[in-house]
């Protein structure tokens, strides 16, 4: 049986114009991704893979240029209006941003910002968004949620509002999830148990997700699927085992080298020259 | 809460006090000799004495200082005997120019500079409100920038000039207003309003100016934070997004400044009122410094003091309710 992709991505460039001319900062990339499953994209910073999730949410700059085509279940989403972006934001493509300690408002409680998501797109009462939150915010293992919804985002540690945001991205349970960066602001026991809550949310609901990060120890973690980007253009891609087995690019293999081995009689050394 | 609010009151009277202590000194060693102003120019040094002993002229400084405060909370009598003058609590003492009740003095003119101030502040905060927000929505156009220049004028004109040219435009030549009468609401409410009118425009440009710039830098900080964009990823609806989650973070360091200068203006505005001829607070203050008279100035002197630091309680209580952030650390 043939099904179409939850998303397909072909030929996406996007250009930005400069006092000097125009820049590409994504460059005819290509990519499909399947419910379930999970694609890392892994590059450097300015290597235009949070451009490219951007782009998908509809949120680029509006002085950005899209050419190419990105399809969600079939849907084409290039050239979308900013008012029917609205329809797939939080709704069908949830997003979470690298910075959980300023990505919640800090005048509002954490339940009012999960329950507006919720009821921007599927109305009810305060009520009933209310017990969607409180399941939300139990799902993402946070303690005592009952009293925790009405505290305020500084009530809470950095890795707590990454679970809160997490919340309010699976509250109206999206197709795909985009974790941009999620990990990346928090310390390495919090970033484990974000990444654990992570792929377990995702095999209840069985959404895709993509899942962006400099760091190819977290991607290892979480990723059937690898882009590697550089400067805009994608220089290798393959499953996480090719990628990891026998990298082609020498972007890769230098940043897999960055990594720290258990098995490099070096590594000590090294360590101790930085 | 209730303890914050008690430190915040306790805390103020103390400022309250030290400033009292300090304009009270500034004008002991500073004037010249009260009874000779009182007595004026043909005076024996014998009705000189008299005056002195009668105001504790001739008491210490730390004695007089007591008797001032004294008078200010239980009200105090000069002299003694059957020339004793009464002097009811809040006394401020009387003036050495027209021997009135500088407490009296202060009251009856005092709705004059209320009505100026309260006027004046609905004006700018619509305007200065009203305005740097659409400059920040439509930041970059020509709205934007033209509103700014004026803003720029209005931040960098003087009081007075900005007074005179409304003044020569308006009335002189374009003859659309009458000049500016003292008169009360109840007689001629017209009038009354066509005279408060040019006083009103005067300060609200100024400060509409000020309002304008800090709200537009601060909308379009708030419209680049990250919970902007958490906002927008949500799928809210963008009248939605401004009006949450971009102005309340952007108009609350607004309640601040609005407090200050809506309560330095109950003082009194010195330069609007002498221009306009208005018999406010203000006008007090600049006439009695002129001819030196000092309770008067001291007496003006407090009570901006007062309404600056009641001002400051007012707005730090204001902002346990506004920000949340605030809320808890105060407990």
């Amino acid at each position: 049986m043939n099904t179409t992709p939850l998303l397909e991505i072909e030929h996406l460039t996007i250009t930005f114009p400069t006092g000097s001319g125009p820049v590409d900062v994504v460059r005819d990339l290509s990519a499909v991704l399947d419910a379930n499953r999970t694609l890392g994209v892994v590059g450097e910073s300015g290597s235009g893979k949070s451009m490219t999730s951007l782009a998908i949410m509809g949120l680029l700059p509006s002085t950005a240029r899209v050419s190419g085509s990105i399809r969600l279940n079939g849907q084409e989403l290039v050239g979308k209006t900013d008012r029917e972006f609205r329809t797939i934001r939080g709704e069908k493509v949830a997003m979470v941003f690298q910075d959980p300690l300023s990505s919640l408002n800090p005048y509002y409680t954490v339940g009012l910002q999960i329950e507006e998501a919720y009821r921007s797109h599927r109305g009810g009462s305060r009520r009933a968004a209310r017990a969607v939150v409180l399941d939300a915010l139990e799902r993402v293992r946070i303690k005592d949620a009952a009293r925790r919804i009405d505290h305020y985002p500084h009530q809470f540690s950095g890795g707590m509002r990454q679970r809160i945001m997490i919340a309010m991205a699976l509250c109206l349970e999206p197709e795909l999830l985009i974790a941009d960066e999620p990990t990346t602001a928090l310390d390495v026991t919090v970033q484990a148990q974000i990444l654990d809550l992570l792929a377990e949310l995702q095999q209840e609901t069985g959404s895709g997700m993509i899942f962006i990060t400099h760091d190819l120890a977290v991607v290892s973690q979480v990723a059937e699927d690898i882009l590697v980007m550089k400067d805009g253009d994608v220089v290798e891609r393959g499953t996480a085992e090719q990628i990891f087995s026998n990298p082609q690019a020498a972007y890769t293999r230098s940043l897999l080298d960055a990594l720290p081995r258990i098995d490099d009689p070096f590594e000590e050394l090294r360590g101790t020259a930085r | 809460m209730v303890l914050y609010l008690l430190r915040r009151i306790l805390s103020a009277l103390g400022i309250l006090l030290l400033i009292s202590l300090f304009t009270y000194a500034i004008f002991f060693l500073l004037s010249p000799d009260p009874a000779v102003l009182i007595c004026g120019k043909t005076c024996t040094p014998e009705r000189i004495d008299q005056i002195r002993g009668q105001l504790g002229l001739d008491q210490p400084f730390w004695v007089q200082y007591w008797e001032f405060l004294r008078g200010l909370v239980a009200g105090r009598s000069y002299g003694d005997g059957p020339s004793a003058i009464d002097c009811a609590a809040p006394c401020l003492g009387f003036s050495f120019q027209t021997n009135e009740s500088v407490t009296n003095m202060i009251t009856s003119r005092f709705p004059v500079s209320a009505t100026l101030a309260i006027g004046a502040a609905v004006l700018w905060l619509l305007a200065g409100i009203g305005g740097g927000l659409l400059s920040a929505v439509k930041q970059g156009t020509w709205w934007d920038r033209g509103a700014m220049m004026v803003a720029l004028g209005g931040i960098s004109l003087p009081n007075y000039f900005v007074a005179l040219i409304l003044q020569y435009v308006l009335v002189v030549q374009l003859q659309i207003l009458p000049f500016p009468t003292a008169v009360e609401f109840g007689e001629n409410p017209l009038l009354w309003f066509q005279s408060y009118l040019m006083p009103w425009l005067v300060l609200a440009f100024a400060y509409a100016s000020m309002y304008a710039r800090l709200v537009r830098t601060n909308v379009i900080d708030t419209l680049g934070e990250n919970f902007m964009r958490t906002a927008r990823a949500k799928g809210l609806a963008a009248p939605l997004i401004l009006r949450r989650h971009a102005l309340r973070p952007a108009l609350t360091p607004v309640v601040t400044l609005f407090g200050m200068d809506f309560a330095g203006l109950l003082g009194g505005a010195l330069i609007t009122e002498t221009v306009f001829g208005l018999n406010g607070v203000g006008k007090l203050a600049a006439d009695s410094i002129a001819k030196n008279d000092q309770p008067v100035i001291m007496g003006v002197t407090l009570l901006a003091a007062l309404f600056v630091v009641f001002g400051n309680v007012i707005v730090d209580i204001l902002y346990t309710v506004l920000d949340p952030r605030v809320r808890v650390t105060s407990r």
